[in-house]
């Protein structure tokens, strides 16, 4: 049964029991103050008509701001809705819908003759009432459970991407009850160049104009990013485009983008929490920049970017408000804690940082505001790389990073490390071009090293094809001039190419 | 795209690649390159100083561009600093009997003046 079938049978009996001619339920809109007829027995021109009360005016309004019963006599009284009038109502008496000390609507009762309602009619009235608001409730919770699940699936990044030597962890979770969804959001996705970028942000207000918003945000910001700007030009495009669309709601962000062999991160802040970083032995720095205004707020604001050293060991935190706010604490409080809790939550390298930190700070609470939490975490690599990735050649410059990043900690020199990675780089795109599965398509990549000599080998699942020659003659000539080996296999099963070089030194 | 910059400098066209050429991006950038391109423009000058690697995919790309702008009496230069692995990379494939490349922006300019001299008529 739906929420208004179960109201309306509700009403009906209350109509009933307390031989009145009307009966109605009004739900509160908090983003626009409003209460909203979602239910009527001989009133059901309120519902059809979609009848809206102004907070605090008319009489449900009036019951809901001051969160108490009140009986009227409409001879004598002001009355916000016209319908009311034109029924010939004489006499009403309104109960507010409370859960957990907090007014969700109102439920009131009317008469065509006058009636004097007594405390007997209240007490019931107010026990209908009780039992509906936890219905309602009840219904809410299932509903936002639905459109929290709907939001995840289209604003969320679908699955993280899996690169070697980096953890990813999120925790998203829009709080509290009713239909609040939330304006938090996170972002993490490869950029062009092989580097990654994180957003996390925060747009003013809640519900669904708020997560609109979020929505846009999102889809400029990886427009932007993934042309290739820097980030103090994403951001400030960002906001000028909010600006220019006159959006009232601002949103609070941070983006930043880790080239993870450089190991260096860079961060542009606007108006939104600090970042936390944790340095590989385990001292923590808010990573504060003092004049990013939040976007959307004033045109032409310039935005400044730092940049951190960001070596394998280092964690990183970033979250929204709702992580470290608690009512009638400062801020500077909140960030303390949550410090402390990422230390804690760094010493147990087992489990992955998000999850540490959100238990330690947020397990036993209730939510007062939605949380977005998303934790980045560099690993060494090991003597062996092993990467499965899609058969597409937007894979290839990620590749070259990552196994940079392993060509490094090998040992390789500048030249080496060129050679290598260019090399696998020619048998990748060879491999991809040749992939046979579509859209489904994979290769792997297998990297080793036995003291100074490096081995890797290339393979796909090409099994359509016996022999042919990688990068159709030129990608071969410029591999076997930079390595010591290559050599093709084909069989029925797919292509490898093997390649070796001896490097200069041993890590 | 941003990946590429084009600027005029004393009328002559330079195309700035921020990052690596390969594969991926291959096709596009010589869209954007073909784009830039004015049909009597002498010469191109490509700066590759920010761009790491180049993969054969790129390669086959410049040389391509190179003979488009020689069946049309046009030069292509490319910069390359003297400290970049491109350097090994662009001998290792044969490209300085195809293509000018310098180490500097202002000495390719210095090359596309001497080019516009040469098809000016006494």
């Amino acid at each position: 049964m739906s929420l208004e079938d179960m109201l309306s049978e509700l009403l009906e009996r209350i109509r009933g029991a307390l031989e009145v001619d009307t009966a109605a339920v009004l739900l509160l809109d908090e983003d626009r103050g409003v209460l909203l007829a979602r239910a009527a027995r001989g009133l059901e021109e309120e519902v059809r008509q979609g009848v809206q009360v102004p907070l605090a005016s008319g009489f449900a309004g009036r019951v809901a701001a001051e969160a108490r019963p009140i009986i009227i006599d409409l001879d004598h009284a002001e009355v916000v809705n016209p319908i009311l009038r034109q029924k010939g109502i004489r006499s009403m008496l309104g109960v507010p819908l409370h859960v957990e000390q907090r007014v969700i609507g109102v439920m009131h009762i009317g008469t065509l003759v006058q009636r004097d309602f007594d405390e007997d009619d209240v007490t019931l009235l107010q026990l209908a009432a009780d039992r509906a608001a936890l219905a309602i409730d009840h219904a809410r919770i299932s509903e936002q459970r639905a459109v929290t699940e709907i939001m995840q699936r289209t604003l969320l990044p679908d699955a993280l991407p899996e690169i070697p030597g980096l953890r990813f962890s999120v925790k998203y979770l829009p709080a509290g009850a009713g239909i609040k969804i939330g304006g938090d959001w996170y972002d993490v996705f490869q950029l062009a160049d092989g580097n990654l970028a994180f957003v996390i942000g925060d747009v003013v207000g809640r519900g669904v104009l708020a997560a609109s918003v979020m929505a846009e945000i999102r889809t400029a910001l990886r427009a932007y990013m993934m042309q290739g700007h820097k980030l103090t030009r994403v951001v400030a495009m960002l906001n000028d485009l909010l600006v220019s669309m006159g959006r009232s709601r601002g949103a609070t962000l941070s983006i930043l983008a880790l080239d993870p062999e450089a190991e260096e991160l860079e961060v542009v802040t606007a108006g939104h929490l600090p970042p936390l970083l944790i340095e590989p032995n385990g001292r923590t720095r808010l990573l504060e920049q003092r004049h990013g205004l939040p976007v959307g707020v004033r045109a032409g604001h310039d935005y400044q970017s730092s940049s951190y050293p960001f070596p394998t060991g280092s964690r990183l935190l970033l979250y929204t408000d709702g992580l470290i706010e608690r009512r009638n604490e400062s801020i500077d409080a909140g960030l303390q804690r949550l410090t402390l809790a990422a230390e804690a939550a760094a010493q147990r390298p087992d489990s992955p940082l998000a999850d540490g930190v959100y238990r330690a700070l947020l397990d036993e609470t209730p939510l007062e505001d939605d949380v977005a939490l998303l934790a980045i975490e560099t690993m060494p690599l090991g003597n062996t790389l092993e990467m499965t990735l899609p058969a597409r050649p937007n894979v290839l410059s990620g590749l070259r990073k990552t196994l940079g990043r392993w060509l490094h900690a090998a040992g390789a020199d500048e030249n080496e490390l060129f050679d290598i990675a260019l090399s696998t780089s020619e048998a990748a795109a060879n491999a991809i071009e040749h992939a046979y599965g579509g859209r489904e398509a994979t290769f792997t990549v297998r990297c080793e090293r036995n003291g100074k000599q490096v081995t890797i080998a290339v393979r796909d699942n090409g099994r359509w094809r016996t022999t042919r020659p990688p990068g159709g003659g030129r990608g071969l000539e410029i591999m076997r001039a930079l390595l010591d080996s290559v050599e093709v296999d084909s069989d029925e099963e797919g292509t490898t190419v093997k390649m070796t070089k001896e490097l200069s030194r041993q890590a | 795209m941003s990946s590429l910059r084009i600027e005029q400098i004393d009328g002559q066209p330079v195309a700035h690649v921020s990052e690596d050429i390969d594969a991926a991006n291959a096709a596009t950038i010589q869209q954007q390159l073909a784009e830039a391109l004015e049909p009597d423009a002498l010469s191109l000058i490509i700066d590759l100083s920010e761009t790491r690697y180049v993969d054969s995919a790129g390669i086959d790309m410049l040389l391509r561009l190179s003979d488009r702008l020689d069946y049309r009496r046009a030069r292509l230069v490319l910069v390359i600093p003297d400290s970049s692995q491109l350097k090994r990379l662009a001998a290792i494939v044969g490209m300085p009997q195809a293509v000018a490349i310098h180490p500097s922006v202002p000495d390719a300019l210095g090359e596309a003046t001497r080019s516009r001299a040469r098809s000016t008529p006494d």
